[in-house]
């Protein structure tokens, strides 16, 4: 019997669901998983992940992220009028992997999400009704992706229906719960497989990123500095720069109208797939250059450090980047994009929680990727399949609202809130990051609250 | 791509098992270079020319040679306080570049150059990588280098008075692990060629 191409590429993409190709590698040189505390009862919020180790580095609090990650992108294969019944076998697959797997590193966080595609096309009366608005920017929290001043034209804006973000330490939670999900179920056609890992140099050693890049031959791989969290050299996960547990759920920061309340505990969700050209990072940027674009230009650390104190007091205002800019024509990429990233003033939460000035807002869920752009893609020549490994992140971070990850996005290029803007051209040596990113592939995404997760508001029908 | 991960993995295993292992030949820390006859009438004439001592390598990465004026010889440019640039490279489009430059400034301090964002002069080399002592040079490895060595990894030194810098630019054919071995090899055959005969 012949097979019919939306049949090859099913079958090709259940075989690479539960490969781990370079990705083995974790496993092996990572040793035992790092210890981990137990979670408690299931949060209302899909995308909070419990039982998050910390340790101190440079005397700066670090969260130690799962090691394994993936990233499964589709488009949902059944009829409008089958969803209510796709919706209950999602949930009890969904279920069934909880039962088994606790929601931390140690067991496996899944985190569902949404496009507007799904909404636009399935339940496009009840997403009118229900749709979170976004009341800051008068628009809706859940946009279509856009480019920035520092994105190639070549950016590919997607339109999938649905993402499916896997965390764990073990591989193998990640391939039974990707079965489960895309192989069991007959639910979703899936358009790409993007696999990644994070850390696993806290504990000393060269560090995963820098072990895997030498493996896969990526110019400039040895350049990385040993034990460092990322490619780039730095580390990213310090707990003053990640969000509080709550911080970006729909409700919490006044950001969102609610309407009904159905989304209510969920939030926004930004997938982008970002390659680094580690050779130009580490050869035509110094210790002190890298230190300059990353943090804020003057900022002098001792060299060799890979974990800068970000704390609340440590956040420049719009006059000091502007000051910096015009003496030393470089934009620090932290002190930037904090313009945006960080509470501007005090904020008590609807629940009595009090969110200092300077708090952190987005939760990064980020991951280092040899994927190029990504581990399977259903239209390789559209995506730009490559064999040739190369560096680069899978960018998933929650915020409130994609305005609100726009602002964040947009003072990374020098373009802050208000529209007042630093006169540098895109992709320019003093962006430092920008100069050396390429961004390949973005999609906004609304990630529901669990109660709603499975094919959310097909209930409603 | 996941069929070259999955090749990837399985090489990558082979290396961790090999590991103890090594294909680096023995040192041989003690044997003399010496500057091949064919390349030394170049070099005592630069020494000469500038009145200072010079380096002549020993030995050259395919296909490169040492010798001043040859095919491979792409820059050689001296100045009136001692200074030299003498560059040796090959270039075809699609399989690479090998590209050496020796180097001399005059006095000991770091050379500077012109930052990348503004007209500051910074250090022309940075990121200390190392060091290597060998036949009474004791050179810094440095990663990042700018100007007519941008892209290079370059060994710098001081000596008589001088800096002395020799680079090979990191790209393909070579790795940046081969590039490495390259340039210490160079560094290693270094001969002292004086001004005076």
């Amino acid at each position: 019997m012949k097979l019919t191409r939306k049949q090859v590429l099913a079958g090709a993409a259940v075989g690479a669901l539960g490969a781990a190709g370079a990705y083995e590698l974790v496993d092996q040189l990572a040793g035992a998983s790092p210890p981990r505390a137990a979670a408690g009862p299931l949060p209302p919020e899909q995308h909070v992940l419990d039982g998050v180790r910390t340790i101190t580095d440079n005397g700066v609090e670090v969260a130690v992220p799962p090691l394994h990650h993936q990233v499964v992108t589709a488009r949902v294969r059944v009829d409008a009028a089958d969803l209510p019944d796709a919706a209950r076998a999602l949930e009890d697959a969904f279920a069934d992997i909880e039962r088994r797997y606790a929601p931390t590193p140690a067991g496996l966080g899944a985190t569902v999400a949404w496009g507007l595609p799904y909404f636009h096309r399935f339940v496009p009366a009840a997403w009118h009704e229900h749709a979170p608005r976004d009341v800051r920017a008068l628009r809706s929290a859940l946009l279509p992706a856009r480019r920035f001043d520092s994105d190639p034209d070549a950016t590919i804006l997607e339109d999938n229906d649905v993402a499916v973000l896997l965390r764990s330490d073990h591989l193998e939670h990640i391939a039974e719960a990707s079965k489960a999900l895309f192989e069991k179920l007959d639910l979703f056609e899936v358009t790409s497989i993007r696999k990644g890992f994070a850390g696993g140099g806290f504990d000393g050693g060269a560090g995963l990123p820098k072990q895997l890049a030498v493996a896969a031959g990526v110019p400039g791989a040895e350049l990385i500095p040993d034990g460092s969290e990322l490619f780039l050299g730095f580390t990213s996960t310090q707990s003053q720069g990640l969000g509080p547990r709550k911080i970006v759920n729909f409700e919490t920061l006044g950001y969102v109208d609610l309407r009904s309340g159905y989304f209510h505990g969920g939030t926004h969700m930004h997938l982008s797939h970002i390659r680094e050209q580690l050779d130009t990072w580490y050869q035509l940027f110094d210790f002190d250059d890298r230190v300059d674009t990353v943090f804020r230009p003057g900022l002098r650390v001792r060299e060799g450090t890979q974990t800068v104190r970000q704390d609340p007091d440590d956040v420049s205002t719009r006059a000091q980047i502007a000051r910096g800019f015009k003496t030393h024509r470089i934009i620090g990429h932290s002190s930037a994009i904090q313009t945006a990233s960080r509470l501007q003033a005090d904020h008590v939460a609807g629940d009595g929680t009090v969110y200092r000035k300077g708090t952190a807002i987005p939760h990064r869920a980020d991951f280092n990727t040899l994927d190029n752009p990504f581990f399977w893609s259903a239209r390789p020549t559209v995506d730009g399949m490559s064999e040739q490994p190369s560096a680069g992140v899978h960018f998933v971070v929650f915020n409130p609202t994609s305005d609100d990850f726009e602002r964040v996005r947009n003072a990374m290029d020098g373009v802050f809130p208000g529209g007042a803007r630093l006169k540098i051209p895109p992709r320019d040596a003093g962006q430092g990051f920008n100069s050396v990113l390429e961004t390949t592939h973005r999609q906004n995404f609304l990630v529901p609250p669990r109660r709603h997760r499975s094919f959310p508001l097909a209930e409603l029908l | 791509m996941k069929t070259a991960l999955v090749v990837l993995a399985a090489a990558a295993s082979l290396i961790l098992t090999a590991c103890g292992s090594s294909a680096e030949p023995a040192a041989h820390a003690s044997a003399a270079p010496s500057c091949p006859a064919a390349w030394q009438a170049g070099w005592t004439k630069l020494a000469r020319q500038i009145d200072a001592p010079v380096y002549c390598p020993g030995w050259m990465p395919n296909p490169l040679d040492g010798r001043i004026g040859s095919q491979w010889n792409g820059l050689r440019t001296v100045d009136k306080r001692g200074g030299f640039l003498v560059s040796f490279i090959y270039q075809e489009t699609g399989s690479g570049e090998v590209h050496v430059n020796f180097h001399r400034w005059p006095g000991t301090r770091m050379p500077h150059c012109r930052a990348q964002t503004s007209n500051r002069q910074i250090p022309c080399y940075s990121d200390r990588a190392g060091r290597v002592k060998t036949h009474g040079i004791e050179a810094t490895l440095y990663t990042v280098s700018r100007d007519a060595d941008q892209w290079h990894l370059s060994y710098l030194w001081r000596a008589n008075g001088a800096t002395y810098v020799v680079s090979e630019h990191v790209a393909p054919p070579f790795s940046f692990a081969q590039v490495k071995r390259n340039v210490t090899r160079v560094l290693r055959s270094l001969v002292l060629v004086p001004s005076q005969a």
